[in-house]
């Protein structure tokens, strides 16, 4: 996915050894399709994300510990034993059929890494930063995301003293998956907000 | 697919307890060295982890991913001829 307007960066020495070992090694046989895609789509949207997710799943399936979340984002975050610099100040902001709410740091790159990992790349890039501000709605149909056209979108700008969280909507059909099951389902752009589960 | 944890007791770089990745070519090279371990080495991963060590030891001063990529391509000239199953 990407934010719209990104160009790729020349070609460095670096990427152009890893590009030579990549066809090497596929050439032996060794990197089989998508194994690649695989192994970084583990690390960067899996593993990061979880701990985020599983905030989520205990929302979902636990009303008094949402009410706690959406109240003290960064007390009912540490519960769970998440926390830490990059985590202060934590403010979780759910989504409903009518309010659909993301995140984006408008002057750098403030995220929330205790519950999402690192920050994608196209989180970082100029064009997302100032186009979800801008255009949100145009922005999110570009990444997948439609929205429903009486659905109002709420941008929430993090900086160095608030972090944002969103809490997406429980997705239909679930009501008899456990909470890890649930954890399961949440992925890290729907927790940004530039997508709905 | 447990081949991305068994790189776990390798000294991966880390922020925040995820690996951290800089760029596209960084968490490549990190998949390939998870390809050649499980494909070509029956998910052994100590002869890549001892080319590591080399490639750190010959240039320490060279950054993280830099020194995996050189240690990939002197393992990638030693592999067995076919992969093992």
């Amino acid at each position: 996915m990407t934010a719209g307007g990104h160009h790729p960066a020349p070609v460095s020495p670096a990427e152009q050894r890893v590009a030579a070992l990549e066809a090497l090694l596929t050439e032996r046989g060794l990197v089989p399709d998508g194994f690649i895609e695989e192994i970084t789509r583990r690390y960067e949207s899996e593993i990061g994300p979880m701990n985020g997710a599983k905030v989520v799943a205990r929302a979902w399936t636990d009303p008094r510990y949402r009410q706690r979340l959406l109240a003290d984002g960064t007390a009912a975050i540490g519960e769970l034993g998440f926390g830490g610099p990059e985590g202060d100040h934590m403010v979780v902001v759910e989504n409903t059929p009518r309010v659909h709410n993301v995140i984006v740091c408008t002057l750098c790159s403030c995220y929330p890494w205790p519950v999402l990992g690192l920050p994608p790349a196209w989180y970082k890039d100029p064009p997302y930063r100032a186009r979800m501000v801008r255009e949100p709605r145009k922005l999110l149909a570009e990444m997948g995301c439609q929205l429903p056209d009486d659905a109002e979108i709420r941008v929430w700008d993090s900086s160095a003293e608030v972090r944002y969280l969103v809490l997406p909507e429980r997705p239909p059909g679930t009501e008899d998956m456990t909470e890890a099951e649930l954890a399961g389902l949440v992925t890290r752009d729907s927790m940004i907000g530039v997508s709905r589960l | 697919m447990s081949t991305p944890l068994s790189l776990q007791d390798l000294d991966l770089p880390r922020r925040n307890g995820e690996l951290a990745f800089d760029a596209p070519w960084q968490s490549t090279v990190f998949a390939l060295a998870a390809a050649v371990i499980e494909h070509a080495f029956g998910g052994d991963r100590e002869p890549f982890r001892q080319q590591l060590i080399a490639a750190i030891a010959a240039d320490p001063d060279r950054p993280y991913w830099e020194s995996w990529t050189a240690a990939l391509e002197v393992l990638a000239q030693t592999l067995p001829d076919q992969p093992r199953p």
